[in-house]
């Protein structure tokens, strides 16, 4: 009897053959996109979507063409931080055109697709009962195909915001073997130091060049007397917790907070604020961490 | 997956796939030598990962569309999420009618549930249908086959405001 290996095909699905076309169409689209870089954290709740939407936008102010990906397809919030929830995407025969920022950054997002505000993702499914097999490999398939099928034109950076943990990198890795590298967002907190760590060491055994680590919510400038505090009270710096370049500390400003709630790029309303230079610092290292490439 | 015809040593073909009854789907196998049959059934988790993949059965020589498995897939899309820019470059029976987009019907076809014969099951009452008119609409489909599935399951002949109640911890929705 023969054996698994002499038959010749899979019975005709081309099941191989599907999966390497799904790889070629993402490979094809990526062709015109000089650098993707992932933001990451294994922890949530760090700002890892507003220093996203910041960073597009600073990056969109140097002159760049940037898109964005959210890539938290359950708790997309990049479209309403970066003023696009209106948006209308528009569908071509190659792609579909994402929302475009009144600066002109590119953004395609799960929120530009559901129903409602309340609506959380659903996938259509004979009975949603224990749904845990299969739905993860559903949102594995919306990021390939948003990063796929949107017409992104000629990008110099694409940036994907990730989803908190640690298990979230290598899923964009099976997607962008050649991703650019990541950006790994903390803030001075102990709790946040110990998950962070572990993202870390993801990238690394990954092999994913680690651009940097963003401390955010650094410090808090008081408005009425131009005080610097602590917000937190780690101990360890970033620089000696990482053992990697820190591209900066992101003071926490209450406006930053409001730009994302209004949709507002908060680096070109506030560009004298300590945060938005802390943020235009963090761009330029960015630009830099790729010229020397 | 590969099928091999005992008899002959062959490897066989696929033939035919039919859309999802209760979410499994069942594929036909043929040998070509001694033209013997097998029917292969999926379980509704087996359909359902596949359609996480977007692979189908038996191949498909369609181009991919755009953004086809979350287009087609996703349950609580608005239902202009996407607008067709070229629209008068397609065939209008295409956007004709049902979908989430023009493209869904014809992309999701494959997988589509065939058309339910008439109801048999449960019976509604009028206060659980004025409740179930209270569940957000984009979910509400997924709600009420839910319940009519739980009242099956537990031989309720009719859906109360009670039947709901115990229903509730079947599915997210809450009601």
């Amino acid at each position: 009897m023969k054996s698994y290996k002499e038959l010749p095909n899979d019975a005709g699905s081309n099941i191989i053959g599907q999966v390497t076309a799904q790889a070629n169409r993402l490979q094809k689209r990526l062709v015109s996109v000089k650098h993707t870089v992932a933001i990451v954290s294994g922890k949530g709740g760090v700002g890892k979507s507003a220093l996203t939407a910041n960073l597009a936008t600073a990056l969109t102010l140097n002159g760049n063409t940037v898109g964005g990906v959210d890539a938290d397809i359950n708790g997309p919030t990049l479209a309403k931080m970066m003023g696009v929830r209106n948006a209308e995407l528009a569908y071509t025969p190659t792609g579909v055109n994402p929302a475009i920022t009144t600066l002109g950054t590119k953004l395609i997002s799960m929120d530009l697709l559901l129903a409602a505000d309340d609506a959380p993702v659903l996938w259509n499914a004979h009975t949603q009962k224990d749904a845990f097999t299969w739905r993860s490999t559903m949102e594995v398939g919306a990021l390939r195909e948003f990063i796929a099928d949107t017409e992104w034109g000629t990008l110099d950076y694409l940036l994907l915001d990730l989803p908190p943990g640690t298990d979230r990198l290598p899923n964009v890795v099976e997607l962008i073997p050649n991703l650019g590298g990541v950006i790994i967002v903390t803030i001075p907190s102990e709790v946040s130091q110990l998950i962070v760590k572990k993202s870390v060491t993801m990238a690394q055994l990954l092999n994913v060049p680690i651009i940097g680590v963003v401390e955010n919510m650094a410090s808090y400038v008081c408005q009425h007397c131009g005080k610097e505090e602590s917000l937190f009270s780690t101990e360890e710096s970033p620089e000696t917790a990482f053992q990697q370049v820190v591209l900066g500390k992101i003071p926490f400003d209450p406006r930053l907070a409001r730009c994302s709630d209004n949709g507002t790029p908060y680096v070109a309303e506030y560009s004298d604020s300590l945060a938005s230079k802390a943020l235009m610092q963090v761009a330029q290292k960015i630009q830099r961490f790729f010229d020397k490439l | 997956m590969k099928f091999l015809c005992r008899d002959c040593d062959t490897a066989m073909k696929f033939k035919d796939v039919t859309r999802p009854e209760q979410g499994s789907v069942t594929a036909v196998f043929e040998c070509p030598d001694c033209f013997t049959e097998i029917a292969m059934f999926l379980n509704p988790w087996e359909t359902q990962m596949l359609k996480s993949l977007d692979l189908q059965l038996g191949g498909t020589n369609e181009a991919a569309q755009p953004m086809q498995m979350v287009r087609s897939q996703l349950e609580t899309a608005k239902s202009d999420s996407v607008s067709n820019v070229a629209a008068s470059e397609t065939d209008a029976s295409e956007t004709a009618e049902g979908g989430k987009c023009p493209f869904t019907s014809v992309i999701s076809e494959a997988f589509e549930e065939k058309p339910e014969p008439e109801p048999t099951g449960p019976v509604w009452t009028a206060a659980a249908l004025e409740r179930l008119e209270r569940i957000p609409s984009f979910v509400r489909p997924m709600a009420k086959m839910g319940i009519e599935s739980f009242a099956k399951e537990n031989g309720h002949p009719e859906i109360t405001g009670e039947v709901m109640d115990a229903a509730r911890g079947n599915f997210p929705a809450q009601f």
